[in-house]
């Protein structure tokens, strides 16, 4: 079944304009921190810098983008009513900018009080804004694949922040946090749970209605949200402190069920009926590339003993157990997963929103201009070229850290293009909005 | 006798086909008619007719297309 959309509850435009718009900032402060801190800063997942870099990305980049979408998808598509979604949106916006600069910064500079605010800043914000879409979600009159999964995120949201908050309280000294076992469950959560499942139920209304493929088979939408939920579940049993042989069956399970959402991607877009090059269509494929390519690194990760090997072969490759790989894996999840697939879906949201918001105010008097007038195509092509260019040259930094300020300064220069891709789509919204409004007022008696 | 104009959305990327259907409303001679084939329902269209006096059925093929025949009200 192919979905509808209704936009009679849509939020003002600015709603989720605010948070895509911020969303960019972050990636670009990412390339530049990165090369600021140079080859040393790609040397392993747990350093401060690291720390502060993934987070400046999953709270930063990835959490912005993907709140402003879902308080614009949660009407359109579930035909829910967001409560006051101006408010929230102008309260939570701030408080998450300021809460995840502060968090970054406390990273390296040491878990201070401006840490701990930025932690709170973030707790609260995100508490407000889950009570809101919460609400929302479980209210909403739709059913389906995509309303199921937009709750389990949002629910995984909610464990993604706590234990977080609970990671600061560590952190800051707190006795009797088990700081690994957090981090590996707070890890999870966030992206296998809040970003994945996020992801999931978006892609099953825009890679259909977009990139005109066949719609998404029914059993993905039941298996990915209670699978994946089922898998986090028994992934956060070593909170208990206990080390449980079959945990590692586990993560492979889990890396199968994202692995089935990207195959079952790339085989629907491989049906889509207009044969024609679409930026969106390839920043997908590229992130669906990139996951895959992470699960088979991260699949090889546990095989390496001490991890329970069940592939014998990867038993002399110790390589795979280099601080290294885990950093190869997040730069294949953060950068090549979630920023070409949020940067192909804000290439295809923000001219749909323009023409959308400027139809219902000019109505058939005044045709907004054509969605391919809002982003040229050209700099959407260029940007996205520049995004690959930067994905490799950080994959290759994390080999060869001299490259890592040259892969730092390409990042942050491949945000800053798409930045400017969006603000040139605002400019021909306001520009046309300020032309209807004009054309009114000549109009009016 | 009265016209009528086939569009062909299904294989369109949003918004075209409401951009088409809206061109095609300014010259729907009085009693012409637009037959707009979709895989969705367009309720955003559905609010665009609704405002500006138009009337429209649809119905739904076995190929899961919606077909909507869109007439002055």
């Amino acid at each position: 079944m192919h979905p509808n959309l209704s936009f009679e509850q849509a939020p003002p435009i600015w709603v989720p304009y605010r948070f895509f718009l911020t969303a960019p900032l972050f990636g670009i402060a990412a390339g530049l921190l990165l090369a600021w801190a140079g080859p040393d800063a790609l040397a392993s997942r747990w350093t401060p810098m690291a720390l502060a870099l993934t987070h400046l990305m999953v709270a930063g980049f990835m959490l912005q983008a993907m709140c402003g979408a879902l308080l614009q998808f949660i009407p359109v598509a579930a035909g829910a009513n967001i409560w006051r979604a101006g408010l929230v949106a102008s309260l939570v916006h701030p408080a998450l900018v300021v809460g995840v600069a502060l968090l970054a910064g406390g990273f390296l500079a040491g878990p201070g009080p401006w840490f701990a605010a930025g932690a709170g800043l973030i707790v609260t914000a995100l508490s407000g804004y889950v009570a809101v879409a919460g609400f929302a979600l479980f209210r909403a009159p739709a059913q389906g694949a995509t309303i199921v999964a937009l709750r389990v995120a949002v629910l995984a949201l909610v464990v993604t922040y706590v234990l977080g908050f609970t990671l600061t309280l560590g952190l800051r000294g707190s006795p009797g946090v088990p700081l690994l076992e957090i981090t590996h469950v707070h890890a999870a959560w966030g992206l296998g749970g809040w970003s994945l499942l996020l992801l999931s139920g978006v892609s099953y209304y825009v890679v259909p209605m977009f990139q005109l493929t066949p719609a998404y088979p029914v059993w993905l939408g039941r298996l990915l949200p209670w699978g994946l939920l089922t898998v986090l579940l028994l992934w956060a049993a070593q909170l208990s402190g206990r080390a449980f042989g079959w945990q590692s069956w586990v993560l492979l399970a889990g890396l199968l069920l994202a692995g089935t959402f990207a195959v079952v991607t790339l085989r629907l877009q491989a049906l889509r009926r207009r044969r024609v090059p679409d930026v969106t269509l390839t920043l997908f494929r590229g992130g669906m590339a990139s996951l895959l390519a992470a699960i088979v690194a991260l699949v090889a990760t546990i095989a390496v003993p001490p991890a329970p090997t069940f592939v014998a072969a990867f038993s002399s490759m110790t390589f795979l157990a280099a601080p290294e790989w885990a950093v190869a894996i997040g730069i294949l999840t953060f950068v090549g997963l979630f920023v070409s697939v949020i940067t192909g879906m804000l290439y295809k949201i923000v001219p749909f929103l323009n023409w959308l918001h400027l139809q219902r105010l000019g109505g058939l008097t005044v045709l907004p201009p054509n969605m391919k007038q809002m982003i040229p195509e050209r700099a959407m092509i260029g940007q996205m070229r520049l995004h690959f260019v930067a994905l490799a040259a950080l994959l290759v930094a994390v080999a060869w850290p001299p490259l890592t300020v040259a892969a730092g300064l390409l990042f942050a220069a491949s945000c800053a293009w798409l930045e400017w891709n969006l603000l040139s789509g605002v400019r021909v919204y306001r520009d046309f909005r300020d032309r209807i409004r004009a054309a009114a007022a000549c109009h009016a008696p | 006798m009265s016209s009528q104009r086939v569009i062909d959305g299904r294989d369109m990327q949003p918004p075209e086909p409401l951009e088409q259907t809206l061109a095609a409303l300014d010259t729907l001679p009085p009693d012409g008619e637009i037959v707009l084939l979709l895989y969705c329902q367009p309720h955003p269209l559905y609010q665009i007719l609704r405002r500006n006096g138009y009337a429209w059925t649809e119905t739904m093929q076995a190929d899961g297309t919606t077909e909507i025949h869109i007439r002055k009200a």
